[in-house]
């Protein structure tokens, strides 16, 4: 089937058509022409004001498959991310069992190349992700691991984080951390400040996150090799970052819900704002902002983390972390753009994830696989039972109308097509 | 009737000064039903209330069921450790298996703080939170404030310090907002551990020297040191605690003034408050008890005008 996409914005760096509008024909799989005339075509999407971008990627998208399909699986996980605008995401290793064998990563990567969405496992650090036994890295990159990370799983035993770095160095593998202090963190339930005080819940204070951050960058230096940190959230692990990428391999993320929300969406403890790391306060969303701006963020992440019902209806000191994200990403990022220019988000959400993970970047090029993402900016939408891909529900914007969503995607000679674009 | 501007009484933070003084009005009439020799009112015939204690409390609930008992309320008790019921039950089906017997209001402790938002967002029978986790237990506040009106002809203006675990204290942070709604002054005195990083914040002062937050005060109000909400160590010891952060009488005398003494109970004799001082005429202790039961009456009253 011949498609057209007609008077979308390029928005591709590396593409000789970068900014401008274009139609865009893709034919059994690949951008077959860009120009100005409508070519002849099955289905034409009438794209003027919406952006066509690379496809996205999520560098770390949790999926309770294998183990927890009650949160999400690879069928559900598959159609959010791809409702979402990813044609990649990398999948955390907090399974049950633990991404930690061959069997699990072919397990994940056993239907790539006939999905639309391509799922890549990150493999377990440590075995279980307990963070004390080293899992076989090398083996576990022959079978198609594309990093190693004990996901939601801080790396707190310190020998344990610099034998890792040393280890993967045969390889140039890179090491992912969600930089953590977790005795700073025992018992907490939001940031600690004002609001935690009021609200009588312990605090994750700014310091745990810090002195991970420090402590990984001091081992990187020491070690060598190739870390990168997740899911940054304060304005003095910005700081350390940008210094430090002077002379480390140093690079890391934010999740694009923590530079939007702060801690006072949890004055009335409502668990889908209990996070983790928690959302902090405006003067580090404004940090964060400025290393998205600066180059000091490489990355922003869905954060993605889906829970049941039960562990969200409940108690906010009993409820679990995390919140649904990969539908409401193209949101999030439409969000974001009121601070940073959508062609430096895109380089952060389809760019250099995949030159972090040494995968082939999609260009927007005649003759290129067409693999990209169309952004409907201006689209108004909701999620909920009707719209929702996922198994979960735990979403702060559940039920809510919010701008920017993708119009479709496509990868692997497969297209999904937002309902109503016309 | 005069009705509060809430359904539920979830915190001090929530309701206005405008409604405390409602309750405190309301209160001292009860107060003074409470000492007749017929210490009964109709007021809430056919209300039906349930006590619901997810965590130990003896005075708390015995002040309650009076209070109810007092407004002609029929009462109903519900005791479960928060562990035992979380191994079966949620708490909205407890909960809501409680009211689908027909009852008009809940009075809930729980060890979440949260947990009473968490329900008023569910269910429709009127709520009083009496005591979620480390977060909020206003009807303590109320009969603090109340008793300190009492004893010193009014709350504005008076400096008053909380001294003990504010860390971990729901009775600190409620009295900390009843307090500055009402105008007094507030100051925090423990051990560092023991003081949240940023209660400053809340407008307070904040004192690490017992001595020097005595020698400011006009109303001290000891908390006490509770050790079973501690699952990390916060200080070395109790004998430490009281000979550093403990109040007795020559510690009293030396201030060459009268302040008040206050303490929520139950009272670790010995550690937070010296027998000496706890038995002495600074102390309102047994005062804030029997008010306790009239500012309930008041807050249940109120809250079943609001309902009706």
């Amino acid at each position: 089937m011949k498609i057209l996409i007609e008077g979308a914005e390029i928005v591709d760096a590396e593409s000789p058509h970068n900014g401008k509008e274009k139609n865009v024909l893709i034919h059994n799989g690949k951008i077959a022409s860009i120009g100005d005339k409508n070519a002849s075509s099955d289905k034409v999407i009438h794209a003027r004001g919406m952006k066509l971008t690379p496809g996205w990627f999520d560098l770390g998208t949790f999926a309770g498959d294998p183990g927890l399909e009650y949160q999400e699986d690879l069928d559900s996980v598959t159609e959010a991310a791809a409702a979402g605008g990813f044609t990649g995401i990398a999948l955390l290793p907090n399974t049950v069992p633990a991404l930690q064998t061959k069997n699990e990563i072919s397990y994940i990567t056993r239907h790539n190349g006939t999905r639309l969405v391509t799922l890549y496992p990150l493999a377990a650090v440590t075995r279980d992700c307990k963070g004390e036994e080293l899992t076989e890295m090398i083996d576990l990159r022959h079978a198609g691991a594309i990093a190693f990370t004990d996901g939601l799983k801080p790396l707190w035993h310190t020998d344990i984080l610099l034998k890792a770095l040393q280890y993967l160095q045969k390889f140039d593998g890179l090491l992912i951390d969600l930089p953590q202090d977790i005795w700073l963190n025992t018992f907490g339930q939001m940031h600690e400040g004002v609001q935690s005080t009021m609200l009588g819940l312990k605090g994750l204070p700014r310091v745990a996150e810090e002195v991970a951050v420090s402590r990984n960058l001091q081992i990187l230096g020491y070690a060598g090799g190739r870390l990168h940190l997740a899911r940054l959230s304060t304005a003095r692990s910005v700081d350390l970052i940008r210094a430090a990428k002077k002379k480390l391999r140093i690079s890391c993320d934010i999740t694009s819900y923590q530079a939007l929300l702060d801690d006072r969406s949890v004055s009335g403890f409502d668990t889908n704002y209990k996070v983790m790391p928690p959302l902090r306060e405006k003067p580090d969303q404004e940090a964060l902002i400025k290393g998205l701006k600066d180059g000091t963020i490489d990355v922003i992440c869905s954060g993605h983390l889906p829970q049941d019902e039960e562990s969200k209806k409940t108690e906010f000191d009993q409820a679990a972390f995390g919140m649904i994200n990969l539908q409401t990403f193209a949101a999030n990022i439409t969000a974001l753009t009121r601070w940073v220019d959508l062609s430096v988000l895109v380089e952060k959400i389809a760019v250099n994830p995949r030159r972090l993970l040494n995968l082939e970047v999609p260009v927007i090029r005649e003759g290129e696989p067409a693999e990209v993402t169309l952004l409907d900016p201006a689209a108004e939408w909701t999620l909920d039972e009707s719209t929702s891909k996922s198994k979960s529900k735990n979403s702060p914007w559940w039920g809510q109308k919010i701008k920017g969503r993708v119009a479709a995607v496509f990868n692997n000679n497969k297209a999904w097509i937002a309902p109503g674009v016309r | 009737m005069s009705k509060l501007s809430q359904k539920h009484l979830l915190g001090i933070k929530d309701i206005t000064e405008k409604d405390i003084n409602l309750i405190f009005e309301t209160a001292e009439n009860f107060k003074e039903v409470i000492n007749r020799p017929i210490k009964k009112v109709p007021s809430l015939r056919d209300i039906t209330i349930a006590n619901i204690f997810f965590e130990n409390s003896t005075r708390t609930r015995l002040s309650f069921e009076l209070a109810e008992k007092r407004l002609s309320a029929d009462v109903v008790n519900f005791s479960a450790s928060t562990s035992s019921v979380k191994k079966g039950e949620t708490l909205l089906d407890t909960v809501n298996n409680i009211l689908a017997m027909k009852v008009d209001m809940v009075v809930m402790r729980h060890s979440s703080p949260g947990a009473p938002h968490f329900l008023s967002r569910h269910i429709s029978a009127n709520i009083i939170n009496a005591g979620d986790g480390t977060h909020e237990h206003p009807t303590q506040a109320l009969l603090d404030a109340f008793s300190i009106r009492e004893k010193l002809g009014g709350v504005g203006g008076k400096k008053v310090a909380i001294i003990g675990d504010i860390l971990h204290s729901r009775v600190a942070l409620s009295n900390i907002f009843a307090l500055k709604k009402l105008g007094a002054e507030v100051m925090v005195c423990g051990p560092p551990t023991l003081l949240p990083k940023y209660i400053n914040e809340l407008g307070v002062k904040v004192e690490l020297d017992v001595k020097k937050a005595l020698q400011w005060c006009d109303v001290a109000n000891v908390l006490r040191i509770q050790l079973e909400r501690q699952q990390i160590r916060y200080f070395p010891s109790l004998r430490e605690y009281s000979l550093y952060y403990g109040i007795n009488k020559r510690l009293l005398d030396s201030l060459h003034r009268q302040i008040v003494i206050m303490h929520p109970g139950p009272i670790n004799r010995g550690v937070e408050l010296s027998s000496d001082v706890a038995d002495s005429d600074h102390s309102i202790i047994l005062d804030q008890v029997e008010n306790g039961v009239a500012v309930r009456m008041a807050v249940l009253y109120l809250l079943a005008g609001a309902a009706g």
